[in-house]
């Protein structure tokens, strides 16, 4: 187990390093680990990135907060939209998005509703805000802050955002024709989705994770190589920026996020 | 509403008429349309009203994001229906609205953003309902009892229509207006605020501070919502309080987290009693702003909140 960086700090830099100069696209409601990938991106490779979709534009946030939606999160910004932009945004779509969830499946479809019956949950959870980003959108990304066979479940019972919903020919006749999500990164690993089923199938795992323990914390079955690849861990560089640029006051220090 | 000089009624109430105002224009099982968005700017002092109007059955709807205000009027028993996209304190889930679900006491709707915005945009421009062309594949859609897909007139692409919404009361809060209900937002987010204004059959708003017609006619670009489509106006200090009315004040995060604490621990013992206390405190029991602000430890407490804000 590294001490050097906590997850967080991790799954912010996978992301960046995903992250094109020149694209659009915003943090989404879980905002904290998604708002620094972008920051970062923006001052390791991608300055042009733009931020919009969520009623401002271009913030210049002093620092990271778990939302983005209010004045002291944004900090400024160049132009503040309202709601009525929301049809346009949602229409052309963002390059990129970023989703969370209560559950997660195989497919990579997103519940943040309930679990349980729906006219009777267990637990009821917050809804979301908006689904069309992730319909629209070139491709969004998973971030899970756990990853356990509570979250990560065969098939969801809530779709709140549909991922892959159950494979190719479900997306088509759902009339989904973006890419979807591309990666979900949890705590341990990060899984890409198989081209031909579209499940998730282990990309790499974190340094310090065994594929027997994902297997194990993971409540549907993926494809992995027997030796699975190991995940680049942040370099020196990364972590100097994203804590003296992006992070300044420690929102994704260990010990904030758990350690890694 | 009295007659101001030149013959010009004021739509200025005062504190002890807004209860009354809200009785006028609201009635048990009315429509409901809070402004602001999670915790900012939301008109929490007229929703402390509400609750002590003791009208209920209420049917809520709001800006796509929504917190402490409606798990309060949920947990003063007041609400029947939530047509609510995003209900979270952001860092924790709802644990009045949960409770309620779970026990099957309210109906939560699955709503998104683009059901109330389109709704809020059809009553607005006076159509029967707003096209959405941007949903697929979520059970939002195929749950959501004000999404119907219909055919395009123009073409063969999949379409949903969400219906008109026009809520019978929509309560705002902004920084500042005047006694003729023109408001002016000094915050840079505005959300939803001035689409509600215009689609609710009446508009109740409260202003931290009340400003002379003149301000208002030196900046008429700084106006946000145009007093044409607002019904009463109230100056209630600290009247977003606990969320924030920027650049005023900072939302109380302390003071929410708190509220959160107490009805989580009601809804996991399965007693109603905390957040009885809680609304005798400084719901029920509070006469006026001043009384409840002497409940929060008086203006001295709410000093950081100012620091805060006027650091950003």
């Amino acid at each position: 187990m590294s001490e050097r960086y906590s997850t967080g700090e991790l799954l912010a830099v996978l992301l960046a390093r995903d992250l094109r100069d020149g694209e659009t696209g915003a943090a989404g409601a879980a905002a904290l680990i998604p708002m620094a990938a972008i920051m970062l991106a923006r001052a390791m490779h991608a300055p042009n990135i733009q931020i919009a979709g969520e009623m401002f534009v271009n913030p210049r946030p002093r620092q990271l907060w778990d939302s983005m939606l209010d004045d002291r999160a944004l900090g400024t910004c160049e132009a503040s939209e309202t709601f009525t932009e929301l049809f346009g945004h949602s229409h052309r779509g963002l390059d990129f998005f970023f989703h969370s969830g209560l559950q997660i499946d195989a497919h990579g479809n997103i519940n943040l509703h309930a679990i349980g019956p729906w006219d009777r949950p267990t637990l009821r959870g917050p809804g979301a805000a908006n689904i069309s980003y992730g319909v629209r959108s070139r491709r969004f990304y998973i971030t899970a802050t756990s990853h356990t066979r509570r979250n990560f479940v065969e098939r969801v019972d809530f779709v709140t955002v549909p991922g892959n919903l159950d494979g190719p020919d479900s997306r088509a006749r759902a009339g989904l024709v973006r890419e979807g999500p591309r990666y979900c990164l949890t705590p341990r690993c990060v899984f890409d989705f198989d081209p031909e089923t579209l499940r998730m199938r282990l990309r790499s795992l974190h340094p310090g994770h065994t594929l027997e323990e994902v297997v194990a914390e993971t409540g549907f079955r993926f494809a992995a190589d027997p030796e699975p690849a190991t995940t680049v861990p942040p370099s020196d560089d990364e972590l100097r920026v994203l804590r003296t640029v992006v992070d300044p006051r420690g929102a994704l220090a260990p010990g904030r996020t758990a350690r890694h | 509403m009295t007659p101001s000089a030149g013959g010009r009624h004021s739509k200025l109430i005062g504190a002890a008429e807004i209860g009354p105002t809200l009785l006028r224009f609201g009635r048990d099982g009315c429509s409901v349309c809070l402004g602001g968005l999670f915790k900012q700017g939301r008109p929490v002092a007229l929703v402390r009203e509400l609750i002590r109007t003791g009208l209920s059955d209420l049917r809520l709807f709001s800006s796509p994001g929504s917190g402490y205000d409606v798990d309060l009027l949920i947990a003063a028993g007041r609400v029947a229906e939530t047509f609510l996209p995003a209900v979270t304190l952001e860092n924790r889930f709802c644990p009045s609205f949960r409770g309620a679900v779970e026990r099957g006491e309210i109906t939560a709707h699955a709503i998104d953003a683009l059901t109330v915005v389109g709704g809020l945009m059809a009553a607005a421009h006076g159509v029967p309902f707003q096209p959405v062309a941007a949903w697929a594949g979520s059970d939002v859609t195929s749950l959501n009892p004000l999404a119907r897909p219909i055919a395009s007139p123009f073409g063969d692409e999949p379409l949903y229509a969400v219906p008109a919404i026009r809520p019978d009361l929509v309560l705002l809060h902004a920084q500042e207006g005047d006694e003729y209900g023109n408001l002016r937002n000094l915050s840079t987010m505005t959300y939803a605020d001035a689409l509600m204004a215009r689609a609710g059959q009446h508009v109740v708003a409260s202003v931290d501070k009340l400003v002379p017609n003149e301000a208002i006619l030196r900046d008429p670009r700084g106006t946000t919502v145009a007093g044409i489509y607002v019904d009463a106006v109230v100056e209630i200090p600290f009247g977003a309080h606990p969320t924030a009315s920027f650049p005023h004040y900072s939302m109380d995060e302390s003071f929410i987290e708190r509220f959160a604490d107490l009805a989580e621990a009601g809804r996991r013992a399965g007693s109603t009693a905390e957040v009885t206390a809680y609304l005798e405190r400084f719901v029920l029991g509070p006469a006026d702003i001043f009384d409840y602000l002497e409940a929060l430890g008086g203006y001295r407490a709410l000093a950081p909140l100012e620091r805060e804000a006027r650091f950003l």
